[in-house]
């Protein structure tokens, strides 16, 4: 995806949310390789709103990926491995 | 997942499909615990029942088959019965009315946030995070397993039990939602929305 020029962009899009709907499905990998190759090239060189949803939507998914995943406490994880071993023996 | 003839392993298999298969998952399913039960106690009981029944259970697993899917299963329903109910948490809106309220298509027309990249740039402390548990534990799980742990619709569809079209329209809704919770912290940080 290049990066569009402005000036040439629709301001509006009256499909926003069916849209939204889309570029949420080819980020999430559910999109045919029609649909993406229609949205990502053609739909979002012309389209403010949807270009910017797109952006936005990718910051959102990098932002939880860093943010929001924990590892398990390394004590715990001896632990569940000990008590499945004590099962074993048992 | 599904109802697959019942394995039968030895002992040896067992630990290998054990330390193999399911172990590697025990950072996210640590994470999903954790998020769901929004209680760092909590979460290690949940996970280590997880993982014992999925020990105890292992014959209902087929090697090769998609082990992370076959545990947070696991670990969605052991929540559902053990700790939902006990759950500090005041009582649930009814949820089938959460959900066909969020379907309207009135609330897309409503909740359209403007939000801005430049924003969530500066958002480096606990916003989002606090932002995914302010949501409804339905949304906030379809938001886990798509976004943080990169299941597909079909994966989750199974994972919680629901037609692959609810997963799509929850997750829509979800994002949605958390969309605006950023947008409300957006706004403290003095961020105008337009």
């Amino acid at each position: 995806m290049s990066t569009p020029d402005p000036s040439k962009m629709k301001l509006d899009c009256p499909e926003k949310n069916e849209c939204l709907k889309m570029l949420q499905a080819i980020l999430d990998g559910e999109a045919t390789a029609d649909q993406k190759d229609h949205f990502l090239k053609h739909h979002l060189e012309e389209c403010m709103p949807c270009y910017k949803n797109y952006h936005l939507e990718v910051a959102i998914r990098q932002l939880l990926k860093t943010k929001c995943c924990q590892d398990a406490p390394q004590q715990l994880v001896d632990d569940i491995k000990a008590k499945v071993i004590q099962n074993l023996a048992s | 997942m599904e109802d697959l003839p019942k394995q039968h392993y030895t002992e040896a298999e067992k630990q290998t499909i054990f330390h193999g298969e399911f172990m590697p998952h025990i950072n996210s399913m640590y994470n999903f615990a954790y998020r769901l039960t929004l209680d760092s106690d909590d979460a290690k009981d949940l996970l280590q029942d997880t993982y014992l029944k999925a020990y105890r259970f292992i014959e209902s697993f087929q090697k090769g088959t998609n082990a992370k899917a076959w545990l947070f299963r696991i670990l969605k329903n052991s929540f559902i019965n053990d700790y939902r109910k006990k759950s500090k948490e005041p009582s649930k809106v009814d949820y089938q009315e959460v959900e066909s309220y969020y379907n309207s298509e009135e609330v897309d027309r409503q909740i359209t946030p403007d939000l801005r990249v430049e924003a969530l740039k500066d958002m480096i402390g606990d916003e989002i995070s606090n932002a995914l548990n302010a949501l409804d534990v339905d949304f906030r799980t379809v938001i886990i397993l798509c976004d943080l742990e990169g299941f597909k619709y079909e994966e989750m569809a199974k994972i919680l039990d629901i037609p692959i079209g609810t997963v799509r329209s929850r997750l829509h809704r979800a994002r949605n939602l958390l969309k605006e919770k950023l947008s409300e912290y957006a706004k403290q940080m003095g961020y105008k929305t337009a």
